[in-house]
């Protein structure tokens, strides 16, 4: 797979290893050539003086003719030939007395020391010295290149083999890149390997390096999220399948029964019963599209701080009639002034979920309170009635999907699992307890939502909210 | 024929009470498993329709108590789950049978008379005696090849009679059979049906054991 976005790590490590030592390797040939260089330097000019000392000492005792002779036989085995000439300045007339074969007419030097000049088109260098009386004095020199000669000779000895070993370098540097990136590899291999349909973590038991053991922890960690994700949406379509048969099956019962009711009295029973059914189902299917709906996808990224007061009189307004039918008396205490962080519309569905599950189950003429009241970390929204009750131990159950209390109603047992549902998106929580006291010393059921408050705006809004009657 | 209903969803409960009970059978209607167990516990039942979602406990559970006490009570389960593994673990607990929801009245009907019929041994579906002959899908009864006219009762009655040829039945055994707990039995209602059966059928098919009960037997 290529894309602009990737690039090969090990290619990346090969060249820029090999590379890096590549260019140090050149440094310190560079380094090194420049020391040879001196250090020839040195050496041959410690030459120079002493050939041209031992041939002053020479010339001045008066060997001359002899030792010239002598020198010239050895100079042919110099790897660097020195070149000379003496002269004798007497009188105030200088003269030449010897010089090497083939060179002549060294300029001489006006001081005795080191100097350099070219000559017969190349750069000398030139030792001068002379005797006390200055009677005598000697220019030995040699020519420059023989020194670089010397130097280049030094640096190529150090260079060849570096030479030779960059390639041998380069092969050992991929080898070991590709060792080293092996685990990497390996778990790129397991990824690819992986079923989109059955997603298994990866085996954790291999060892890993420890730069690439949080990259498959984390992954690891991923896929078991969104198995989880998966299994629970698998696990809803089988439950919503199945809770619709049931329904189903009542109603072809029913129908049934009304085909072949013999008595006016249980046929109109066995319809009546039908339409019952449509209107369960028809809430059932309902309730599974706000379920859909409530998902995170769709809410607001960052919802604007609202006074829940308002949503609770709007929601409680629609209710009231209903609630009227089943002579059941609807409460609300809420006083505005209270600001949360919730999608508006979601704040909605969990309000008439609530109030619409205690009118359900708190049976024929409960009392059903809604209560908006400010807690110590924000606020609460809280619906109680006292109906029978739910047992403690049963209450944990209660949101799960298609659970229904012990208590006989109508409902599809999806109402608290789309509360639940919307509290844990809202950042909020669900809290089941006990509900307002009941004649036989008992409680009625009762659930909260905690919300944590945020900072009111500087312009107060409250005012705006209409508190309906 | 009695049967206990154990359903916990109200109209599927009532649909299947009124389309049973049309069907000729008397359908006692329980909704949750505590009342099934204390159903089965004091009462006799030809067959039991059990659902396996229910509240206080649940229908697998039920049936497990009640094998667990030998009871052949033969099960028919109702079930919205159609995983193969649900199946089988309904029939390894005891279940005789098994039935997926949505279902057709006349299907659950069809296959209560067969678990009927298996629990008393007879395989084939009509039952004979001498000439009589009953057929308890049609709901017919012949004798000697000619249709007898018999009121559901009376059907309910015969059949059971003739199920347990050869045996004598107890009067209160027949009664737990044939009446539901809502049915206002009579205390002479038992002897008005077999007087009536008598008249139709023959005397001679039905004997009176004084004291104990009745039984069918040929001649």
């Amino acid at each position: 797979m290529k894309s602009t976005a990737s690039y090969s790590q090990r290619r990346r490590l090969v060249w820029l290893l090999n590379g890096t030592v590549a260019a140090i390797w050149l440094l310190s040939t560079l380094v090194v050539y420049q020391r040879a260089h001196h250090e020839a330097d040195e050496l041959l000019d410690n030459q120079l003086t002493q050939v041209g000392e031992t041939l002053l000492a020479i010339v001045a005792g008066g060997e001359v003719e002899h030792f010239v002779k002598e020198l010239h036989e050895h100079a042919r085995h110099y790897p660097v030939p020195i070149a000379f000439e003496v002269w004798l300045d007497k009188d105030g007339e200088a003269r030449r007395l010897v010089a090497s074969p083939g060179y002549a007419g060294f300029e001489t030097a006006a001081t005795p020391g080191f100097s350099e000049r070219p000559y017969q088109d190349t750069r000398w260098r030139f030792y001068t010295t002379q005797d006390d009386d200055a009677e005598y004095r000697v220019v030995v020199g040699q020519s420059h290149a023989a020194r670089e000669r010397m130097a280049r000779e030094i640096g190529l000895s150090l260079l060849l083999p570096a030479m030779l070993a960059l390639p041998l370098m380069a092969l050992a540097v991929w080898w070991v890149v590709s060792r080293a990136l092996r685990p990497v590899d390996e778990v790129a291999r397991q990824v690819g390997a992986l079923d989109a349909q059955a997603l298994a973590p990866l085996d954790e038991s291999d060892r890993l390096p420890n730069e690439i053991a949080p990259l498959r922890s984390a992954l690891n960690a991923l896929i078991r999220r969104v198995r989880e994700a998966f299994d629970n949406e698998r696990r809803f379509t089988a439950d919503a399948a199945h809770e619709l048969r049931t329904p189903l099956a009542a109603l072809k019962v029913q129908a049934q029964v009304a085909l072949r009711a013999q008595g006016d009295d249980s046929r109109q029973h066995a319809l009546s019963q039908v339409i019952a059914g449509v209107d369960r189902m028809t809430h059932l299917v309902q309730q599974l599209l706000t379920l859909a709906r409530v998902d995170p996808a769709r809410q607001e990224a960052t919802p604007n701080a609202l006074d829940p007061a308002g949503i609770i009189a709007e929601v409680c307004a629609e209710l009231l009639p209903q609630a009227g039918r089943q002579r059941q008396t609807l409460t609300v205490d809420a006083i505005p002034g209270c600001r949360i962080a919730v999608t508006a519309g979601w704040l909605q569905i969990a309000l008439r979920n609530l109030v619409d599950n205690a009118m359900r189950y708190a049976g024929e003429g409960a009392c059903i309170e809604v209560r908006l009241a400010r807690t110590a970390s924000g606020c609460s929204i809280s619906v109680a009635d006292n109906g029978p009750g739910v047992a403690p131990d049963l209450r944990s159950q209660l949101s799960a999907r298609f659970v229904r209390g012990e208590v006989e109603g109508e409902g599809c047992g999806l109402g608290l699992s789309i509360v639940s549902r919307i509290a844990a998106l809202s950042n909020a929580r669900l809290e089941l307890g006990d509900g307002l006291p009941r004649a036989d010393g008992r409680h009625g059921f009762a659930a909260s939502l905690h919300f944590s408050a945020v900072a009111a705006p500087a312009r107060s809004s409250v005012a705006a909210v209409v508190q309906r009657p | 024929m009695r049967i206990l209903l154990v359903e916990d969803d109200r109209l599927l409960g009532d649909g299947l009470q009124a389309g049973l009970t049309q069907a000729g059978y008397a359908v006692d209607w329980v909704r949750d498993g505590e009342a099934a167990v204390a159903a089965l516990s004091t009462e006799s039942f030809a067959t039991m329709v059990l659902d396996l979602g229910l509240p206080k406990r649940d229908g697998l559970s039920v049936l497990q108590w009640l094998r667990e006490r030998k009871d052949a009570t033969p099960v028919l389960i109702l079930t919205a789950r159609d995983q193969l593994e649900d199946k089988v673990r309904g029939l390894d607990l005891g279940a005789d049978d098994y039935v997926l929801k949505p279902f057709d009245l006349d299907e659950i009907a069809a296959r209560l008379r067969a678990l009927v019929r298996r629990a008393h041994g007879h395989p084939e579906p009509v039952l004979t005696l001498g000439e009589i002959e009953l057929n308890p899908a049609a709901r017919t009864v012949t004798r000697a090849g000619g249709a007898i006219e018999l009121t559901p009762r009376e059907f309910d009655l015969l059949h059971l009679l003739l199920q347990n040829a050869g045996r004598v039945l107890t009067r209160r055994s027949l009664e737990e059979q044939l009446y539901t707990w809502n049915d206002a039995v009579d205390s002479n209602a038992l002897e008005v049906h077999i007087h009536h059966l008598r008249r139709k059928l023959g005397n001679e098919l039905i004997r009176t054991v004084r004291g104990v009960g009745y039984m069918a037997s040929a001649a």
